[in-house]
């Protein structure tokens, strides 16, 4: 009885690890979730954020603003890259913040190559599977320690809005400001 | 009589010499790798990192994540490489310069280069062996449990959102008898929010009328405070992350007195999230009351800030000689979003130029004192030079607004400064000539009039200053000016009142000490100097009215209840002033007029 019960385990490991691997994170339940699939049509927008990025964190009122906006024509997932962050961490972390979005982690990065994304925080917008624009939300910050009053481009809102229209998104990414993802493991 | 005009200058800020992290290890002979082996966490990066970062990048600190251990470091191992490259991390403005200063925090090229190298590298961890002691951080309060803690008596919230915030708290300080100060330590509420935190020292009760309730605080990015006597600021004491505190100079602890208030002025950072910053302030006192009396000269030109749009260099400059010899404790350069290159000189008399601050990249987020490692003695007749430039185009990111407008000096965050504090310490002065410190602020007043006659504070300033030294005939004009630049300022009217009661004319002194009280009609000193001005034009009964009013303001004044008994004396009306001359006495034994006044009015009422 023991014995088979862990195999089991083993094998479940294995499933989540690989199996299930292409184009999923895993919603805070532990489930895999394919952020891609259930659109019904509408723009898809991954916003990739770390719980120790500062940036990621004052960025939190206008992910909220944007999401909220842009509801009628986009789904918003907050993306998780740090594989050291439990389900109760980000519960914890969604609740500081006030966010009311659906949160995922991508322990194996899975999302972060799919989006192409370097940085928190950063965005990967997609429609029917396609990816339209990866980059910065917008230009509120110009280095790490030097921020401007209030954004002055928006980035992922103009991509969203020509994303939901089926014009062409201008692909001149430019990357966010925050930290590097590539730092996790 | 009392006159009661003086209010010196007004702008207190500043720092006691905020000290920079905790030196745990020595700069390590570890990190010096040869160029062909391989960087190691242990070997090399751990000793930079335990130096320079860990001191902020712990528990409680203002750090966003912790550096303290191998893990941490590689979970921000690119960001660290690029941030130490472009000198944006550790935080330090200011250019290497021959008059270095204390705990510095600017990392060698050697040590950029090996981070650089380690992450190249593939960011190995290296022997366990090769690891050094990790830095032991003291917990809680840096000196030691301090004698007395204030703690803000209300928290405030700062939204999840929006640009930065200012706000002040204000701190009553619960002593009966005065207390010297040998340390303070500033603890801004959560660090990581808190950008850079300044006591100013509110010997006046001024700030604290600011406050919707007490204890409420007040929004704003720059404030003043008026005093009453000549008692220059004299410390900086200053917060920014990373600060230790440090022990003020043998000799020159800072004098508190029962009411001064405490006025920490706070430059915040939303995080994203609403966030509840409740500063405390621990307090070290020493019986051993100051000895030596630096004070804070401030050069500015904030009347020259007058920048056009897209303007990328514009100039603000100020030069001031100093009338004696003093040693620079301190320095602190100050300018809001717009401020791109700041520096400051000396020119000794013998035409030897000493460098004394140069940041080349100005960045309000990062202001700070800097105490030099000695003390630099700059000789009477060397020329202190300001020289900063501006940026308000809009490739500055930092520009307030976008587009660009036109800027001119104020206090609010979009308005622009431009002021240089020095604390300095006079030397080799002869006691005979007087308090140094008022040969200094009497030279800066007139160079302040000099540079911009249209300076009330430093017209106001030089007049008080005239008026303490009782030269009356110099101390006149000055006022009068103040007052053709400021018609209803109370204190201007009341200071020239004064002093041309002072003078001997009374009948002249009247009409500004009304003009004083129609501005501020619970105005004590005015109301003080009207009584005595009507007294000597025999209008006794006007007199005994002013009086009367002065003591509803401060009812526990014995110099007024005299000058009450006497005037009502002058009338005749004896049990009346009696009556005042024996209260007068009650509130002090020794006031001098109401002892004599007593004996003849209880002669006069046995005679009738």
């Amino acid at each position: 009885m023991r014995v088979f019960r862990l195999l089991a385990g083993v094998v479940l490991l294995v499933a989540l690890g690989r199996g299930w691997a292409q184009q999923t994170g895993f919603d805070l339940d532990g489930r895999a979730v394919d952020p891609l699939a259930a659109s019904s049509g509408k723009v898809i927008v991954l916003i990739f954020v770390r719980r120790d990025c500062p940036v990621s964190g004052r960025y939190a009122p206008a992910i909220q603003r944007i999401s909220k906006e842009y509801a009628d024509r986009a789904v918003f997932w907050l993306v998780y890259p740090d594989k050291n962050d439990s389900p109760e961490a980000i519960r914890a972390h969604l609740v500081e913040f006030g966010y009311h979005l659906p949160a995922l982690r991508d322990p194996a990065h899975e999302l972060v190559k799919l989006g192409h994304v370097q940085i928190t925080p950063e965005v990967a917008v997609f429609r029917n599977r396609q990816l339209t624009y990866d980059g910065r939300i917008d230009d509120w910050y110009v280095t790490l320690s030097r921020a401007r009053p209030a954004p002055t481009t928006h980035e992922l809102e103009d991509a969203i809005r020509a994303v939901a229209e089926g014009k062409a998104v201008a692909r001149n990414e430019v990357r966010g400001v925050g930290c590097y993802i590539s730092d996790l493991e | 009589m009392s006159v009661r005009a003086y209010r010196p200058l007004g702008i207190a800020v500043l720092l006691v010499g905020g000290a920079i992290g905790v030196r745990a290890t020595k700069p390590a002979q570890h990190s010096q790798a040869p160029a062909s082996s391989q960087v190691t966490y242990n070997r090399n990066i751990a000793p930079i990192v335990y130096r320079s970062c860990a001191m902020c990048h712990r528990p409680g600190e203002a750090g966003p994540f912790n550096l303290l251990s191998y893990s941490d470091v590689k979970k921000h191992a690119r960001q660290i490489a690029e941030v130490t490259q472009s000198r944006a991390m550790p935080p330090w403005l200011p250019a290497p310069q021959e008059a270095t200063f204390a705990d510095e925090l600017r990392l060698s090229e050697q040590e950029i280069k090996l981070i650089q190298k380690w992450v190249e590298e593939g960011e190995a961890e290296g022997a366990a062996s090769d690891l050094p002691r990790a830095p032991q951080f003291v917990e809680g309060w840096q000196l030691g449990q301090p004698d007395m803690i204030l703690r803000a008596a209300k928290p405030f919230t700062l939204p999840a959102q929006g640009t930065d915030t200012y706000w002040n708290f204000v701190f009553r300080v619960p002593i009966n008898d005065t207390q010297w100060v040998r340390a303070v330590e500033i603890r801004p509420g959560d660090k990581r929010y808190v950008h850079h935190a300044n006591i100013m020292v509110d010997r006046a009760g001024a700030a604290r009328k600011r406050e919707a309730e007490p204890g409420a605080g007040f929004g704003g990015m720059e404030i003043r405070i008026e005093s009453q006597v000549f008692d220059p600021d004299s410390h900086l004491l200053f917060w920014k992350p990373g600060t230790v505190p440090s022990v003020e100079p043998e000799g020159m602890a800072l004098r508190l007195d029962r009411g001064t208030d405490l006025i920490l002025n706070t430059h915040m950072q939303p995080s994203g999230k609403p966030e509840v910053i409740q500063p405390s302030i621990g307090l070290y006192f020493t019986p051993r009351s100051a000895t030596k009396f630096p004070m804070l000269l401030q050069l500015e030109n904030d009347a020259r800030l007058d920048i056009p749009p897209g303007d990328k260099n514009f100039l603000v400059t100020d030069d001031f000689t100093l009338p004696v010899d003093v040693d620079l404790m301190a320095i602190y350069p100050h300018a809001h979003y717009l401020g791109k290159d700041l520096q400051a000189y000396a020119t000794l008399p013998d035409g030897k130029k000493a460098m004394l601050i140069h940041i080349p990249q100005w960045n309000l987020n990062w202001q700070a004192v800097y105490r030099y490692a000695k003390p630099l003695r700059l000789p009477q007749g060397t020329t202190i030079s300001m020289r900063y430039t501006y940026d308000n185009s809009a490739e500055n990111p930092m520009n307030p607004n976008h587009p660009p407008v036109q800027v001119v000096g104020g206090n609010r965050s979009s308005d622009e400064m431009c002021h240089l504090w020095l604390q300095v310490l006079p030397v080799n002065f002869d006691r005979a000539q007087g308090d140094p410190r008022m040969v200094l602020q009497e030279a800066l007043a007139r160079h302040n009039i000099e540079k911009n006659p249209g300076d009330f504070e430093a017209h106001y300033n030089l007049a008080a200053m005239l008026q303490a030294r009782n030269d009356l005939e110099a101390a006149i004009p000055e006022y009068e000016a103040a007052v053709r630049l400021r018609s209803d300022d109370a204190a201007a009217n009341n200071g020239l009142g004064a002093a041309l009661l002072a003078a001997g004319h009374a009948d002249q002194a009247a009409p500004y000490l009304q003009e004083a009280l129609k501005a501020r009609p619970d105005y004590f000193d005015a109301h003080y100097n009207l009584g005595f001005a009507l007294a000597q034009q025999n209008d006794y009964q006007g007199a005994a009215e002013q009086f009367e009013s002065a003591l509803q303001v401060q009812p526990k004044d014995a110099n007024a209840e005299a000058n009450l008994g006497a005037a009502l004396a002058e009338m005749g009306k004896f049990p009346e002033a009696k009556a005042h001359f024996e209260r007068a006495l009650q509130i002090d034994p020794n006031q001098p007029i109401a002892r004599d006044n007593l004996d003849a009015v209880n002669k006069a009422i046995q005679e009738q």
